[in-house]
C-alpha cells in the first residue's frame, strides 16, 4: 500500500492551497485568514461538524466514519501559524506580508491535513471518528495550550491525537520517529537582580549587582554539571545579561538576566528551576541583595507515546516502505501540549534538501504532500479499522 | 590673621557673580559665556594682562606686585565648567539651561578666584607675579591638561600652582589637606569578549561568551584583592555588562564589559592596566574566545607637594584657625595635571551640611566665599611677600 492514489489527483489542490498559504502568512493567534479558509474548506468538504474560536483562533473539523460502533475519536493536528521573518526565496508564492513568512512548513501541514480531510469525507472508511485540529501559534504562542484549555479533548472525545512535522534534510516523502522524549521542554527565564548603586570609586558603599549577576551566571552553570543526573540530557543556557547603566563610573543597582532551560524529561524539568530559584536566591544572599525569578513560556518535553509510535511507524512504512530513527532534538513543540493530555506521537515528513526550518530561504516541498496526506489517512484507517 | 575684611565687603558682589554663573552652566570647553565674563571682570579690575583661548576656552589672568624683586610667579586655578546633570535644587537663581548644572560647585570656585583676582590687582601687596587661571573641562575633558599642552606654565614662567575644591560634609569655610598622593587617577577599560553565537539548545556549538565574560568579571577582582599590595589603594570596578543579542534563545556572539579604575600609585596604575589584560586573554583563551581591550588612561594621581602643602596648610590655619588631614579621595581631579608640571597644592574649603557633589539638589555654599578668597591672596602675599 504506497501513496494514496487519490492524492495523486488531490495534488495540484493541495500545492495551491498550501502556496495560497504560503502567500498569506499570519502570526501567532491573528490566524484569521486561515483559520477562515479552513473553516470553509472543511465545511465544502462536508465535514460533520466544524467549529472554530477553539483556542482563540483553533479550528476543529469532526468527520464520523461510516461506523461509529467503537465509539473511538482519533485526533489529527496540523498548525497554522508562520513566523516573523522576512521571506527571502524569490518564489512565485513567496509571502505578500513583509516580516512575515512560513518558514516552518505550517503552510504545508495545513494543506496536508486539509487534503486528509477531503478524503476521509469522501471515503469515511472507517469505524469511529476523525478530529481534524488546526491550531494557531505553535512558534512561542503555546495555541496548543489554549486548545487543550478550552476543552478539546473532552468536548470531542479524542483518545489519540498524531501529528506532522516536515524535516529538512530527509528524503522527500520519507518518514522517521522515535519513541519517548522527541523534543525538548523549553522554559524561558529572567532573573530581575537589586543590589545597591552607586558610584565606581567608591564600591564599599554598593552593592555590586555587576558582580552578583557574574557569580550567578557561573553558579548556573553547576545546575547541569553537578545537579542533572548525567545520564539525562539538560541544557541551561544564559542568552542575555544587562546591567541597568551602561556608565563608566556607576556600579548599577539593577541586572537582569535571560536564559533558556531545555530537557527531555518531565522531573529534569522539574528539577532544574528549582535549583535555578535556589541558586539565585543563595546567590543574592551572599551579596546582601535581592533576586526576582519569573518563568515564562513554558512548553513541556514531547513525549511520544511508545504504542502510539509503533502505530505511527507501521503506517509510515506501509505509505513509503519503511521508517527512519530521529536523534533527539533539543527544539521544543508545543504539541507536546497535546501529548500530555492524550497519548498519540508526532512524526517527521522528508522535506528533501531544503534550508533549515527557520531559514528566510526555505519553503515547503510540496512533492511530499501525496505521502504526508496518506500517512494522515492511514493512521484513522489503521486505528479505527472497519469490520 | 582671620579673614580679611576686604572680603566680608565683597561678598555681596562675588555672590552675585556666582549665582550669575550659577544660573547659566556650560559644559567641558563650551563655557563661551562664562569665560567671556571672566576675561571681562580681569579686564575691569586691571590685570595687567588677560589671554582668552589657552585649552580652548581657558582663560588666564597676569597681575603684577608692586615689587619683582623676587621673580617668582604664582599660578591660582579655577575651574569654570558646569555637569550634564538636571538640577533640582528650586534655587530663584537655579540653572536656565536645561539638563546642564554647576553641581560641583565650580560656579564658586570661579566666583572666588575673581574675587581674589579683584583685591590683588586693587591691592598688589607682593613681590612677583600671580596668574590667575580659569579652566575648562574639569569634569572628563581634561581642560587643566590642554591649558599645560598649550605652553601655560613656560609661557608665564609659573614655579608653583595652587588650586581649591569646595568640600560637603566639611564645616563651613574650614580647610582641610594632605601631602601626596590625595585625589586618584582614573581610568577606563572598555573590553568586548568575542565567543562564537549560536542556538541556546545547542551549547556544544558555541564558544559561550556570556559564561566566559562572567567568569572574567570575577577573576577582575583578584587585581584588588590578590595583586595589589594591601598597604595601596585600588578599585576595579566593572559597572557595564552586556551581550550582543537579548533574546532568550541565541548565545550571544559577543558581550562588552566597561567599568573604571582608581589607583592612587603610577605603579597601582600599571598593575591594573597589565593585570586587566592578562586577565582576559586568559580567561577569553580558557573558553577559546578573544578579548579586546581597551584601556583609557584619564587623569593621573593628583600629588600635593611637600612643601606647597605645608605651607598651604599653615596658611589655612591663620584663616580658619585650624587645618585638618584630609583623607584620600578615589575621585579624580584634573588639577593633577598641573601638579605634574609644576610643584603645588590642593585644598578643600568646607561647603558645610550640604547634598554631596554631583547630586542635583547640591549648591555652593557662598558663606565659604570669604575663607577661600583669603586663602587665595594670603598664599599669594605670604609666598612672595612685598619688602
Amino acid at each position: 500500500m504506497p501513496v494514496k492514489n487519490r492524492f495523486a489527483d488531490l495534488h495540484a489542490d493541495i500545492t495551491a492551497w498550501r502556496r495560497d498559504i504560503h502567500e498569506h502568512p499570519e502570526i501567532l493567534y491573528d490566524t484569521h485568514r486561515t483559520s477562515a479558509l479552513v473553516a470553509e474548506k472543511l465545511k465544502a468538504f462536508g465535514c460533520d461538524e466544524v467549529v472554530t474560536g477553539i483556542g482563540r483562533t483553533g479550528v476543529v473539523g469532526v468527520i464520523r466514519g461510516r461506523e461509529t460502533g467503537s465509539g473511538r475519536a482519533v485526533g489529527l493536528r496540523a498548525d497554522m501559524d508562520a513566523l516573523p521573518m522576512q521571506e527571502q526565496t524569490g518564489l512565485a508564492h513567496a509571502s505578500k506580508i513583509p516580516g512575515a513568512m512560513h518558514g516552518c512548513g505550517h503552510d504545508g501541514h495545513t494543506a496536508m491535513l486539509l487534503g486528509a480531510a477531503q478524503y476521509l469525507a469522501e471515503t469515511r472508511n472507517f469505524d469511529g471518528t476523525a478530529v481534524v485540529i488546526f491550531q494557531p501559534a505553535e512558534e512561542g504562542g503555546n495555541g496548543a495550550e489554549a486548545m487543550v484549555k478550552d476543552g478539546l479533548m473532552e468536548r470531542f472525545g479524542i483518545d489519540e491525537v498524531y501529528a506532522i512535522h516536515n524535516s529538512p534534510g530527509l528524503e522527500t516523502g520519507q518518514f522517521a520517529i522515535r519513541s519517548g522524549a522527541l523534543l525538548a521542554s523549553v522554559d524561558e527565564f529572567i532573573i530581575r537582580l537589586q543590589g545597591r548603586g552607586g558610584h565606581a570609586a567608591k564600591p564599599h558603599e554598593t552593592r555590586d549587582t555587576t558582580v552578583m549577576m557574574c557569580q550567578l551566571i557561573c553558579a548556573l552553570q553547576t545546575i547541569v554539571a553537578r545537579n542533572v543526573d548525567p545520564v539525562m540530557q539538560g541544557v541551561l543556557s544564559v542568552t542575555s545579561a544587562e546591567t541597568s547603566s551602561k556608565a563608566f563610573n556607576v556600579i548599577p543597582d539593577r541586572a537582569e538576566v535571560k536564559g533558556t532551560i531545555r530537557t527531555h524529561s518531565r522531573e529534569v524539568r522539574a528539577q532544574i528551576p528549582d535549583r535555578l530559584r535556589a541558586v539565585t536566591d543563595g546567590i543574592a544572599q551572599t551579596f546582601g541583595c535581592t533576586a526576582e525569578v519569573e518563568f515564562v513560556n513554558g512548553v513541556p518535553v514531547t513525549i511520544n507515546d511508545a504504542a502510539a509510535t509503533d502505530h505511527a511507524r507501521a503506517a509510515a512504512e506501509a505509505v513509503s516502505g519503511s521508517c527512519g530513527e530521529v536523534p533527539l532534538s533539543m527544539g521544543g513543540e508545543d504539541f507536546s501540549f497535546m501529548l500530555d493530555a492524550r497519548p498519540g506521537a508526532m512524526i517527521r515528513l522528508g522535506n528533501g534538501d531544503s534550508r533549515g526550518l527557520h531559514h528566510p530561504e526555505y519553503d515547503f516541498n510540496d512533492d511530499a504532500i501525496p505521502a504526508g496526506c496518506s500517512w494522515l489517512v492511514t493512521m484513522i484507517e489503521q486505528r479505527l479499522p472497519l469490520n | 590673621m582671620p579673614v580679611k575684611n576686604r572680603f566680608a565687603e565683597m561678598q555681596e558682589e562675588i555672590t552675585a557673580w556666582r549665582r550669575d554663573i550659577h544660573e547659566h552652566p556650560e559644559i567641558l570647553f563650551e563655557t563661551h559665556r562664562t569665560s567671556a565674563l571672566v576675561a571681562e571682570k580681569l579686564k575691569e579690575f586691571g590685570c595687567d594682562e588677560i589671554v582668552t583661548g589657552i585649552g580652548r576656552t581657558g582663560v588666564v589672568g597676569v597681575i603684577k606686585g608692586k615689587a619683582d624683586t623676587s621673580g617668582k610667579v604664582i599660578g591660582l586655578r579655577a575651574d569654570m565648567d558646569a555637569l550634564p546633570i538636571h538640577e533640582q535644587t528650586g534655587l530663584d537663581y537655579a540653572s536656565k539651561t536645561d539638563g546642564a548644572m554647576h553641581a560641583c560647585g565650580h560656579d564658586g570656585h570661579t566666583a572666588m578666584l575673581l574675587g581674589a583676582a579683584k583685591y590683588l590687582a586693587e591691592t598688589r601687596n607682593f613681590d612677583g607675579t600671580v596668574v590667575v587661571i580659569f579652566q575648562p573641562a574639569e569634569e572628563g575633558g581634561g581642560g587643566g591638561r590642554e591649558m599645560c599642552e598649550d605652553g601655560m606654565m613656560d609661557r608665564w614662567n609659573i614655579q608653583e600652582v595652587y588650586g581649591m575644591h569646595n568640600w560637603p560634609g566639611r564645616p563651613v569655610g574650614s580647610f582641610a589637606i594632605r601631602p601626596g598622593a590625595f585625589f586618584a587617577a582614573t581610568d577606563q577599560f572598555d573590553i568586548t569578549f568575542e565567543g562564537r553565537g549560536g542556538h541556546a539548545a545547542k551549547p556544544q556549538e558555541t564558544i559561550d561568551t556570556t559564561v566566559m565574560s562572567a567568569q572574567a568579571v570575577l577573576a577582575l577582582q583578584t587585581i584588588a584583592s590578590r595583586n595589589a599590595d594591601p598597604v595601596e589603594q585600588i578599585v576595579v570596578s566593572v559597572t557595564s555588562f552586556e551581550t550582543s543579542s537579548k533574546a532568550f534563545n541565541v548565545i550571544p556572539q559577543s558581550v562588552q564589559i566597561k567599568g573604571t579604575v582608581r589607583t592612587m600609585s603610577a605603579d597601582m596604575r600599571d598593575l591594573a592596566e597589565k593585570r586587566i589584560k592578562e586577565i582576559c586573554a586568559g580567561v577569553a583563551a580558557t573558553f577559546g574566545g578573544t578579548a579586546d581591550v581597551t584601556y583609557y588612561r584619564g587623569y593621573p594621581v593628583m600629588v600635593n607637594h611637600e612643601e606647597q602643602t605645608d605651607f598651604a596648610a599653615k596658611v589655612a590655619e591663620g584663616i580658619s584657625g585650624s587645618c585638618e588631614e584630609a583623607p584620600l579621595v578615589m575621585g579624580g581631579e584634573d588639577f593633577a595635571f598641573m601638579l605634574e608640571e609644576r610643584p603645588g597644592a590642593y585644598i578643600l574649603v568646607g561647603n558645610g551640611d550640604t547634598a554631596a557633589v554631583h547630586h542635583p539638589e547640591y549648591n555652593f555654599t557662598d558663606d565659604a566665599i570669604p575663607a577661600g578668597c583669603s586663602w587665595w591672596a594670603e598664599i599669594v602675599e605670604q609666598r612672595m611677600p612685598a619688602a
